[in-house]
């Protein structure tokens, strides 16, 4: 079935739509990540152009975080407070995002960015996580004990002035790599249509020392916030969200994060990492392969400005 | 010297048309409705060739040829091309064409050599390639080889295409033509523009204008995002939230 969505001016099979939707979903909700760094690549190799793909899927990564940020909500696994202070610096960094992502595009470098982005994070991000979790599981295979967090096992980021409490995650530590990870996040978020998730938990888990229980729920809750920001400055800024491309992928993908949520339960801290790690290296070599293989078509046409 | 002949021969030509002849013609459609479903659409060009008012004669003798010319909205479009820098493939150079037809099929009865001459399919821009020609850079070489790669790109995505066996006679004066607008087709003004030729000269010509447009909720959509972008984009993250929450209501196990 045929439908046709109005800012992307093109038409697409509408199950093709809420199954990635779905599948993305899915894994979203087992990993705790907003699913747009798959989510954004899939719809540009189907045709979707990259500005309503990016624009779009921050729309969609609201809907499939807010189901799981609930669910971790009831559970009482979100710090709101460290969220808070994420977020905040996240919408200042999407702000930056989103200027940098027209004038890239208006420069015809917006693909090379992505692309070389997409290969740095993921890369350094998915092999540091693999390491360490496979770590873990050796160490869990051979029957060694590791305690979630070891008490005053600080390191110098936490040492930095202007310390701030934490009940939630149990930490009283420095407000400025807190704030410095949300900007951070929020300028590479809207620029490359992600969640941020997958920086976000290593970031919150290797740098703060926040611990395990409350991690993802604070990711989900600060990936809500922050892209709804995004969306909306989106919205405005290149006029390129799709509402009917998002509520497709939001649809599918609200099913799919609860069956993920669910999934998730099966599976040890150090095996979610580990698979999670494996999926954001794969992402990390297409990207990388695309940067070195010579392309297909060398040309490439874009529409400079709208219509006349 | 036989140059100059030639020259002043095809002059001559022009000038005096080869025969009056006056086209009726219609389109199936005058506007084409973009709805949820929308998934392309068939269009129809049919046409009468007649005698030019006041003639003595009643019919005309063919043969004829027709050539109808589908342009769509303009756009500034730029082509880029991709060069390995130290291992890495990046967009180095573009091109851009200022005012260039998002749109353009050209239907004609028979191959356009064999129709008439590379002259007049060229000032009458009916060769996709004659839309390259305007650009804004002294580098004309450079501006050569990325319209040709650009009309390519266009082809390909079925937005520009020649079908030399488009038009077909039902008789000796009248004829049809069929046009399958793709999904995605941009929507805007379209003109459709119709040539006559008779023994390579163009002997009649008609433009028509039809509207490619969102109706209904796609129009609404459109016309939201673009006019009142902040409550569009708030309204994206209230149905996301909402989709959340309900997804979350309705699994909960």
């Amino acid at each position: 079935m045929q439908i046709y969505l109005p800012i992307a001016e093109m038409s697409v099979n509408l199950f093709f739509l809420i199954g990635i939707g779905g599948a993305v979903g899915f894994l979203s909700g087992l990993f705790g990540v907003g699913g747009g760094f798959l989510l954004t690549p899939l719809l540009i190799f189907s045709g979707v152009p990259a500005p309503v793909a990016v624009a779009s899927v921050t729309g969609q990564v609201v809907a499939a975080s807010t189901s799981g940020a609930l669910a971790h909500y009831r559970r009482g696994a979100i710090d709101l407070h460290l969220a808070l202070y994420l977020v905040l610096s996240g919408i200042l960094g999407a702000f930056g995002g989103v200027a940098a992502f027209d004038l890239l595009r208006e420069a015809g470098q917006l693909d090379l960015v992505i692309s070389l982005g997409f290969l740095i994070l993921l890369g350094s991000v998915g092999t540091l996580m693999l390491i360490e979790s496979t770590r873990a599981i050796l160490k869990h295979r051979q029957g060694v004990v590791v305690r979630e967090r070891l008490p005053n096992q600080h390191n110098w980021i936490h040492g930095l002035p202007m310390r701030v409490r934490f009940k939630k995650s149990r930490l009283y530590i420095s407000v400025l790599p807190v704030l410095l990870i949300g900007l951070f996040i929020g300028f590479v978020g809207s620029l490359l249509g992600i969640g941020g998730g997958f920086i976000m938990v290593p970031a919150l888990v290797y740098l703060l020392r926040v611990p395990g229980n409350v991690v993802i729920g604070t990711s989900l809750a600060q990936v809500v916030a922050m892209m709804a920001a995004t969306t909306v400055l989106h919205a405005v800024q290149s006029q390129s969200v799709d509402i009917l491309l998002a509520f497709c992928l939001m649809v599918g993908g609200t099913a799919g994060a609860q069956f993920g949520a669910s999934a998730g339960k099966y599976l040890r801290g150090e095996q979610l990492r580990g698979l999670l790690a494996l999926l954001v290296l794969a992402v990390a070599i297409r990207f990388g392969l695309s940067l070195v293989i010579a392309p297909a078509d060398p040309f490439s046409m874009a529409v400079v400005g709208g219509l006349q | 010297m036989t140059r100059l002949v030639l020259i002043l021969a095809l002059v001559l030509a022009l000038a005096v048309p080869a025969q009056a002849a006056r086209l009726l013609s219609q389109l199936s459609n005058d506007t084409v409705e973009i709805t949820s479903s929308f998934d392309g659409e068939r269009m129809t060009f049919f046409g009468n060739i007649v005698p030019d008012a006041g003639a003595t004669e009643k019919t005309l003798e063919g043969p004829f040829h027709v050539i109808v010319v589908v342009i769509g909205p303009t756009q500034n479009r730029v082509a880029r091309q991709m060069t390995n820098n130290f291992g890495i493939w990046s967009n180095t150079a573009q091109v851009e064409f200022l005012n260039f037809p998002s749109y353009f099929h050209v239907l004609a009865s028979g191959r356009l050599n064999e129709i008439t001459d590379i002259t007049t399919l060229t000032t009458n821009n009916i060769l996709p390639e004659s839309h390259t020609l305007v650009v804004d850079s002294n580098d004309w070489w450079r501006g050569a080889v990325f319209g040709q790669q650009l009309v390519r790109l266009m082809t390909e995505q079925g937005l520009f295409g020649v079908q030399e066996n488009g038009v077909n006679f039902l008789s000796d004066n009248f004829y049809s033509a069929r046009l399958t607008l793709p999904s995605n087709a941009p929507p805007g003004p379209y003109l459709a523009l119709t040539y006559v030729f008779k023994d390579g000269q163009i002997i009649a010509r008609k433009s028509e204008g039809f509207a490619v447009r969102k109706i209904g909720f796609e129009r609404f959509l459109a016309l939201s995002a673009t006019q009142q972008p902040l409550f569009y984009g708030l309204i994206c993250v209230v149905l996301a939230l909402f989709t959340g929450w309900l997804g979350g209501v309705l699994f909960r196990r």
